[in-house]
This record gives structure tokens, C-alpha cells and sequence, in this order.
């Protein structure tokens, strides 16, 4: 029961993983700085799965990056593109409509248990 | 000895070469980011297991599938394994049985050389399974990487999306109409046998006799060859017509009245032959008479007198069978 709820989650998660990414990137954004800004807001991503999925959104043309050498360490700065900004919009509404109707859905669930 | 250096080196010698010096860069500097100024050895162990197997991290950074086939081309794969390896086993079987034919010069007794060639056969039939198989996933391996992205597949997907109109054209085959596939191959290796029995009479087609105990040996052919072979043109013709008549069969996959009255033509005219050459006086080998009268202990012309009947027999059941199969064809090709 417990490992298949922990599959459920994560497939749950999964999905929202690229929304939650493009959110943070309106921004330009190094990697663990990434990482901190959603372990802030909750969002808890194992660091194996978003530098490579960074390094996806890039070679998709999502995001484009650039190498800031000023500081103490390089470091590479991921931030939408005009294209990435356009799919992130798209997928924020087809969210707020998903939650909508999973909303929708689950009250009237709630409401048979209610009863 | 630096953790962060070996763990980057980890990572990295498992990505191809033009990615590794940059991601090699960014891995090291968002290690360094995770751990607190003045780090020890232990911080290091704690930002490092937090990024886990180094030969994980490698496999999510890599675009290349995991697999040798994915779910894109599994179906076709699966598909034309089913429909290439029959065939292979088939025509191997056949090219191997044709060729042990041909070199067969008559020194071994037939049945022994069968047994043996039966061994072989099966050896080439795993021989080439195992090259089908091989080239086959190698060939689907590489169209999953290169050939076919995801995106021409599923755009290819789109242009024949299934519609309820689809089910027009199938056409539902009832089970009494339907023509097997085991006729289809059957019909085709019962060609070969004749062909080959045709075309090898000299040697295959004849009298046999245990010598010396156990072994069979040929003793001498049933026909001349010289008259059997004058027919040669007639018999190619009835080989590629019966040819494309199993295609034909396999293509149509049921008996229907066009079918069946190709199928009696070709049977019937078949037949005529069969009679005709049969006919020929110069086709049965002189010296087969006296020598089985010997055998028998009895005169020629007894012997001349049961050929005779027996060719009869042979003639008339072999008519019989023809009718009967045109018949029954008929028969399936009117069921609804």
C-alpha cells in the first residue's frame, strides 16, 4: 500500500515538475539556486533529475544559458526564451483549468462521503 | 584525494565526449554551492550522496534511449519478426533439401543421406534464425535512434488515426471459408516435392533395395529421364502457375468463385499433363520389367500387366482427388 501510494505521488509530481521549473526561470537562475528557490516553496526535487532536465528545457529551446564567470566560482545561469515564456503561459492555464475540474471532481466526491 | 573531482569524473566519463567538459564545469560549481564555507570531508559526503549514483545522474543526462527497442517500434518489430521468420525457416529448409538433392550422387543409400541431410538442415535453421534475429534488432536498434524520431512517428500516427470508417474494410473471414496458412505452405512445399521429384527422378524416383542387410540402395530409375525431361518447358509453367496460385490464396485468404474456378483450371489442365506424359510409351525404363520380374519371380508381361494396373489406379484416384478438391472448394467458396 505504502510503496504504491509513493508511486502514485511521484507520478504526480513528475508532472507538475516542468511547470514548477519554467515558474522559477521567468528569473535567470543557476542551478542550486533553483534548487533552493523550490525547496522554499515546497516543491522537493531530487537534484539528479532537475540538472539534466535544466540541460532538456535547454536543447528544446525552452530556456537558453550563459556562463557568468564574474563571480568567485562560473556559474551557469538558465532563464526562459521568448518560446519557453510562450509554453510556460500555455501550461499554467492548462493547469489552473486541470485543477478546476479535479477540483470540481473531488468535491463532489467529499460530498457523497458526507452523506 | 578530491571527492568532488572523482565524483564529477564519474558522472561525466559515462556522457559523450562534446557534452562532458561543460557539464563537468556546472556539476562541480553546484557541488561547491551546496556545501557551507570552510567545508569537511563529511559536507562533501552529504552534498555527494544527495546527487546519488554518479552512473544515475549519467543516465538522466543522456537523450539516447535505455533501450534497444522502445514501445514506438516494439509492434513492428514484433510484427515482422512474426512474419520474416517462417518464411526463413521455409526457404532454408527448402534451398537446403534442393542442394543436398543436387549433390547427391548416388553413392549413399537415399534414406541414410536424408537422415543426414535432416541434421543439417535443422543446424542451418538455427543458423539463420539466429542471423534473422541478429540483423533484425540491430537494423530496429538503429532506426530507434536515428531513422524514425518520436516526432515523425507520431506524425505518421495522425495521418491514418483510426476512425470507426476503418471497420468497413475488414472483412470478417468465417472460419469455414477461410484458407489456412498451413494449406498455403503446405501447398507450397508439396510444389517443391514435385518439382524436385521431377526434376531428380533419375535419382530419387526408382527402385530401392536392401543390400547387405540394412542399408537401401538405389537400384535403378522408374522413367527415362531423356523422355521425362522433354517435358520440362510444360512443367515450369505449371510450377510458376501453382506458385502464383498459393500467393494468390495467401493474399485472398478465402475460397471465392474466382478462386475456385482458377484453382480448377489450373488443377484440371494439370491433370491432362499428368495423363498425357504418363502416356508415353518411352517413359517407363525398359530394363524395370525384367528386373522385377526377376524380383518377383515371375514374366514380363505379368509385370507389364500390373504396371499397367497400377498406372490406372494412380490416374484414376489422382482424378478423383482433383474433383474432390474442386468440389470442396466449390463448396467453401458459397458459404456466406
Amino acid at each position: 500500500m505504502g510503496s504504491l501510494l509513493d508511486t502514485f505521488t511521484t507520478e504526480l509530481r513528475r508532472g507538475t515538475l516542468t511547470l514548477a521549473v519554467l515558474s522559477q526561470l521567468r528569473t535567470p537562475q543557476y542551478g542550486y539556486s533553483l534548487v533552493q528557490q523550490l525547496e522554499n516553496a515546497g516543491v522537493i526535487i531530487e537534484q539528479s533529475t532537475l540538472y539534466p532536465l535544466l540541460r532538456r528545457l535547454e536543447k528544446q529551446e525552452l530556456v537558453s544559458s550563459s556562463w557568468d564567470t564574474n563571480e568567485s566560482r562560473p556559474r551557469k545561469f538558465y532563464v526562459l526564451s521568448d518560446y519557453g515564456i510562450e509554453v510556460y503561459k500555455q501550461l499554467m492555464d492548462e493547469w489552473k483549468k486541470m485543477t478546476l475540474e479535479l477540483k470540481s471532481l473531488l468535491q463532489g466526491d467529499e460530498n457523497i462521503e458526507s452523506d | 584525494m578530491n571527492l568532488i573531482e572523482v565524483y564529477v569524473y564519474e558522472v561525466t566519463k559515462r556522457l559523450p565526449i562534446k557534452t562532458r567538459d561543460d557539464i563537468a564545469l556546472e556539476l562541480k560549481s553546484t557541488i561547491e554551492d551546496m556545501l557551507p564555507e570552510n567545508y569537511a570531508e563529511v559536507d562533501v559526503k552529504d552534498a555527494l550522496s544527495k546527487l546519488g549514483d554518479p552512473a544515475v545522474l549519467a543516465a538522466s543526462y543522456r537523450d539516447t534511449p535505455m533501450y534497444l527497442i522502445g514501445p514506438n517500434l516494439y509492434d513492428i518489430y514484433i510484427l515482422t519478426m512474426k512474419r520474416v521468420i517462417p518464411w526463413a525457416i521455409l526457404i532454408t529448409i527448402s534451398i537446403h533439401t534442393f542442394e543436398s538433392i543436387v549433390s547427391f550422387e548416388g553413392k549413399e543409400a537415399i534414406l541414410s543421406a536424408a537422415i543426414n541431410s535432416f541434421g543439417i538442415i535443422i543446424g542451418n535453421v538455427i543458423n539463420v534464425l539466429i542471423q534473422v534475429f541478429f540483423w533484425f534488432t540491430i537494423v530496429f536498434a538503429v532506426f530507434e535512434r536515428v531513422g524514425l524520431s518520436n516526432s515523425d512517428l507520431q506524425h505518421k500516427k495522425k495521418c491514418d488515426t483510426w476512425t470507426p470508417e476503418d471497420l468497413k474494410n475488414v472483412k470478417i473471414i468465417p472460419k469455414k471459408k477461410a484458407i489456412s496458412k498451413g494449406d498455403v505452405i503446405f501447398g507450397f512445399i508439396w510444389i517443391a516435392i514435385w518439382a524436385i521429384a521431377y526434376f531428380y527422378a533419375d535419382h530419387l524416383v526408382g527402385i530401392y533395395r536392401s543390400i547387405d542387410g540394412n542399408v537401401l540402395q538405389f537400384v535403378m530409375p522408374f522413367f527415362n529421364q531423356d523422355t521425362l525431361l522433354s517435358y520440362w518447358p510444360i512443367i515450369v509453367i505449371f510450377i510458376v502457375l501453382e506458385v502464383g496460385l498459393i500467393v494468390y490464396k495467401w493474399t485472398a485468404a478465402k475460397w471465392t468463385m474466382k478462386l475456385v474456378t482458377m484453382n480448377a483450371i489450373i488443377r484440371l489442365s494439370s491433370a491432362i499433363t499428368f495423363i498425357v506424359i504418363a502416356s508415353n510409351p518411352q517413359l517407363l525404363n525398359q530394363e524395370i520389367i525384367p528386373y522385377m520380374a526377376d524380383v518377383f519371380e515371375t514374366t514380363s508381361s505379368a509385370v507389364a500387366y500390373s504396371l499397367e494396373w497400377i498406372w490406372k489406379i494412380i490416374a484414376a484416384s489422382f482424378i478423383v482427388s482433383i474433383i474432390i478438391e474442386i468440389f470442396q472448394s466449390y463448396r467453401k467458396a458459397r458459404i456466406r
